[in-house]
């Protein structure tokens, strides 16, 4: 189970790293997001805390779907799909391969655009951040698991290219409103709230219920 | 482990408004070789799938050893091979990744070299294959589709953009399996029964005749 | 597939027909005004019936997907999907009533801080886009399992929403229940259940009216096909 998903993440990133299709799209479209969302909020290095998380955030959500988007294209290219559908793997290695690549390329493209957004608002002081790396990870892991379910289910549809973002977004609003809490949080933030669990256990707590979900219909998922 | 019986119960499967294949009978022997012969549009691929298992029958069943093809285990998926239009390969890894790939997901161990010299490519084996022919990929997605030695293998047009020596290649490839395995060929060659000697099934609009 | 029976339409309707002006009657004639918010409040008996309705028809899209998806029964798949358009048109009405209530208690249209208004904009949101997905796939197997798993999702983003938007709260919901049990006068209480029943009786009956729509469609559909010679 783990073994096949390993090793289709692995040709997708290697696929990644030959034809860079998907990465370095996604670094220029996070620039962008953060440079509109800045204007549009007019959100100067004094506008606060709270623009600049919002600002990440968004920008984040909006790069993962462009990434989501070519999440099954190197299959779609020249029907690969129907040999892993007919190799002697469960179903949901597909999808979990699917999902571990797509965390790659998001953990990729933050690598560059949380330091570039850090250094754009926070000349000096910033948030904390090690709960601020923790969220991002967690938030990543729910952004690949349910963006990948929805990219599956969009697969073979007529409009995917517009479908796929109509799915994907009303499903991570809770991400965003998590990490947004756990970002707040890291500036040292009274009152964000998240209760006993806090944002980064409730950002877990969906990683878990949508591998549940994405475990209990993979056999659904893909294919007829 | 005796090769698998392919069998069609009335099977129908619609797209849409458009009915690909009408109420389907048909029973392939374990070990029988059967070439399925047909028009373009005919419903020879979609009677292919079915029997692979990639889609799922409007009506009726498709069954492989008595288990709907759709459900089949692990265990089954691992002796049977599809080939359909496209080569079901990755564009951009070369022809070994993308049979190392195949071998890792079977689970075995393979003769990359021997598939790769087999079908014609060992000098070509390391070139990523979105620089490969027609031919090329078809040579390529035979090695793979015969590569884990399977009890059953369905073939869509194995022949189209072959060269003569390629066509070769293929017949031997299916007179050699013809009494090791059950094997399901869809082909344009009105000759292909004839030269395997196997029982030749004609399918037209949807029907099988 | 004929073997689930028909749903009936002439019970709801009958308790629709009793309990929906019942709830006006008591409503208007019998409870009186909230202490805090004083006539305004009287929408809440159509406010938040109609709220708990559209989720129970979603959790019934849920149970109906999942059903379908063990069983491959086209009709589990047609009761899903009248589920999910049932919980879409009350959530609709959700959507109108809630900013009325919201204008007179708070007075403005929209309220951000109100949590439940806000996890029924994402629910709303993701069950709108059910529709996309199921209308730009073909009809057939491929589509009714992609339906059915999205429906199933649900499931899954109806409890997260609400956890993550009480715990990441700042205003508060005009709340008339506590954990404790209904802050409310007994008339308020029986006013709200009478009203949660026929909102209840009336998601039925329009259940029970679109499943048979939709079940003379395909069968026309059927018979089209056969009289094309199609028999299948």
């Amino acid at each position: 189970m783990i073994g096949p998903a390993l090793a289709l993440a692995r040709v997708k990133l290697v696929l990644e790293l030959r034809r860079r299709e998907v990465v370095f799209a996604m670094l220029l479209f996070v620039a962008a997001t953060i440079v509109i969302v800045h204007f549009a909020l007019r959100a100067d290095a004094g506008a606060g805390e709270r623009a600049a998380a919002g600002m990440l955030w968004a920008a984040i959500v909006f790069t993962a779907v462009l990434g989501l988007l070519r999440s099954f294209a190197a299959e779609a290219e020249a029907g690969a799909l129907d040999a892993l559908l007919l190799a002697p793997v469960d179903r949901a290695s597909i999808w979990l391969g699917t999902a571990l690549a797509q965390f790659g390329f998001l953990v990729a493209v933050e690598v560059v655009a949380v330091p570039v957004w850090w250094l754009l608002f926070f000349q000096e002081g910033g948030p904390d951040p090690v709960p601020l790396i923790a969220a991002l990870v967690l938030a990543d892991v729910g952004i690949a698991l349910v963006g990948t379910l929805a990219a599956a289910l969009a697969l073979g549809a007529r409009t995917r290219d517009v479908l796929l973002p109509v799915l994907v977004l009303p499903l991570v609003i809770p991400i965003v409103l998590a990490g947004v809490t756990a970002t707040y949080a890291a500036f040292g933030e009274e009152g964000g709230g998240f209760g006993p669990i806090g944002p980064l256990g409730f950002l877990a707590l969906y990683d878990l219920v949508f591998l549940a979900l994405a475990w209990g219909t993979s056999e659904h998922l893909l294919g007829d | 482990m005796q090769a698998p019986a392919v069998t069609l119960e009335e099977c129908s499967k619609r797209f849409g408004e458009r009915l690909a294949l009408r109420k389907a009978t048909l029973a392939v022997e374990p070990g029988e070789t059967v070439v399925l012969l047909g028009p373009n549009g005919a419903g020879k691929s979609t009677l292919l799938r079915l029997a692979a298992g990639l889609l799922r029958p409007t009506a009726g069943r498709a069954l492989i050893d008595g288990t709907p093809a759709v459900d089949a285990p692990r265990a089954l998926r691992a002796r049977m091979a599809y080939a359909g239009h496209a080569s079901q390969l990755y564009r951009g890894l070369t022809a070994r990744e993308n049979l190392a790939l195949h071998a890792r997901l079977h689970g075995r161990d393979l003769e990359l070299d021997r598939l790769l010299a087999d079908v014609g490519l060992a000098d070509r084996a390391d070139e990523r294959i979105d620089g490969f022919s027609r031919g090329m990929l078809q040579r390529l997605a035979l090695a793979r589709a015969t590569g884990h030695d399977p009890a059953l293998l369905l073939l869509d047009e194995p022949a189209s953009g072959l060269d003569a020596d390629g066509r070769a290649l293929l017949d031997r490839a299916l007179l050699d399996g013809r009494d090791r395995r059950t094997q399901l060929v869809a082909s344009h060659d009105a000759d292909l029964p004839q030269r395997l000697g196997a029982r030749a099934i004609r399918l037209d609009a949807g029907r099988l005749a | 597939m004929r073997a689930l029976g028909r749903p009936s339409t002439t019970v709801p309707l009958i308790l629709s027909l009793i309990l929906v002006p019942l709830t006006v009657v008591l409503a208007f004639w019998w409870t009186g005004d909230d202490v805090d918010q004083g006539f305004s409040q009287k929408i809440f008996y159509l406010h938040v019936p109609v709220a708990l309705a559209s989720y129970a028809a979603f959790g019934y899209g849920a149970v109906c997907a999942a059903l379908y998806l063990w069983r491959r029964d086209p009709e589990w798949d047609l009761r899903s999907y009248v589920g999910v358009h049932s919980g879409t048109i009350f959530g609709t009405l959700v959507l109108l009533t809630g900013p009325i209530w919201a204008k007179a208690s708070w007075g403005v249209w929209w309220n951000w801080g109100d949590r439940q208004i806000n996890v029924f904009l994402i629910l709303f949101l993701y069950y709108c886009a059910y529709f996309m997905l199921r209308f730009s796939l073909d009809e057939g197997e491929r589509r009714r399992s992609a339906s059915a798993v999205y429906a199933l999702l649900g499931v899954g983003l109806i409890p997260l929403s609400f956890l993550a938007v009480r715990i990441a709260e700042t205003l508060i919901h005009p709340t008339v229940f506590t954990s404790s049990g209904a802050a409310m006068p007994d008339s308020f209480l029986v006013t709200f259940l009478v009203g949660l029943a026929g909102m209840l009786s009336l998601m039925a009956l329009l259940m029970s009216v679109e499943l048979r729509g939709k079940r003379a469609a395909a069968r026309l559909v059927e018979y089209q096909r056969a009289a094309r010679g199609e028999d299948a």
